[in-house]
């Protein structure tokens, strides 16, 4: 009688509700949300508006007007004068001639546009690399050549 | 050493298994987060060129977003536009479906997925639609890294 006690009672401890494997389990969770934390890819947005769609009640002051080009091989014009590399993907003297005017543009209070005209075969990238100077920049007035690229 | 955090008897502390797993839990919380934090309607088979100065999309903006995904096809120099998993070879099929949207949203905004191969007539095709379909507000998608 007292054998048969003892195994039911050897039998409840087992049976019990174990700690350690559970905070291997959660040690192991973890570590994998770690490591994938760093790998995580977030997505971000250019915001912009479409030329001449946009309905104001108030008369809109003319801005300073920018001509960005993107050439097929990838090289930029800003009023037709060639900055930089087509290889240079941080596009550094495109973005302090950018800051400049920008720091001018507020010391006059004017604002700035500027209109990126792409070429048929610029690559969507380099575009988005010029929209990522502008917004190095701090120039959030940009639009894009208007009509049919027909 | 009474009062003392799980101090015993002989004054050595001791090790404390709860606020253990309480710690453990949070960090396994906070890191699950920011992990699946950005779910979006990803397309696998579009790579976003990279910029690491684009905003932080706005989650207010998030429910007045519709995505059109524009993919390339490098091999056949062909692109494939996809709305809500829904593929438009013909490309002007999509103004009725934006106008009706925008009719029912008036903060709708559309988010451009492009491949970061895809020319940039591609894209201005794309905006010229959306401008058909009456909408002014556009942002273009890119990843940070």
């Amino acid at each position: 009688m007292s054998r048969r006690s003892k195994r039911k009672l050897s039998g409840e401890v087992n049976l019990g509700f174990q700690i350690a494997p559970m905070i291997d389990v959660v040690f192991v969770i973890m570590l994998y949300f770690m490591v994938m934390a760093g790998a995580v890819q977030v997505e971000n947005a250019h915001n912009t508006k479409l030329p001449g769609t946009v309905a104001t009640e108030t008369d809109t002051p003319m801005p300073d007007e920018i001509a960005v080009r993107i050439e097929d091989d990838g090289q930029v014009y800003l009023n037709d004068d060639p900055l930089d590399t087509p290889e240079a993907k941080q596009l550094p003297e495109f973005t302090n001639n950018l800051k400049q005017l920008h720091d001018s543009s507020m010391a006059s209070k004017s604002e700035v546009l500027v209109t990126i005209y792409a070429n048929e075969l610029a690559r969507y990238e380099r575009v988005v690399d010029v929209l990522d100077a502008l917004s190095r920049a701090e120039i959030s007035n940009v639009t894009f050549q208007a009509g049919s690229p027909e | 050493m009474a009062g003392g955090g799980g101090g015993g008897e002989s004054g050595e502390p001791e090790f404390q298994i709860a606020p253990m797993i309480d710690v453990l839990l949070v960090l396994l919380i906070f890191f699950m987060s920011i992990t699946s934090a950005e779910v979006l309607k990803v397309d696998k088979k579009i790579t976003l060129p990279i910029s690491a100065h684009a905003k932080k999309r706005d989650p207010e903006m998030s429910k007045h977003e519709i995505a059109i995904n524009i993919r390339w096809d490098s091999k056949q120099n062909k692109s494939l536009l996809l709305v809500d998993d829904i593929a438009y070879p013909a490309i002007s099929d999509l103004i009725p479906y934006l106008k009706e949207r925008r009719a029912k949203d008036d903060k709708l905004r559309v988010v451009i997925r492009g491949d970061k191969l895809l020319p940039a007539i591609e894209v201005q095709r794309v905006m010229n639609l959306v401008g058909e379909g009456g909408i002014a507000d556009i942002s273009f998608a890119a990843s940070n890294k």
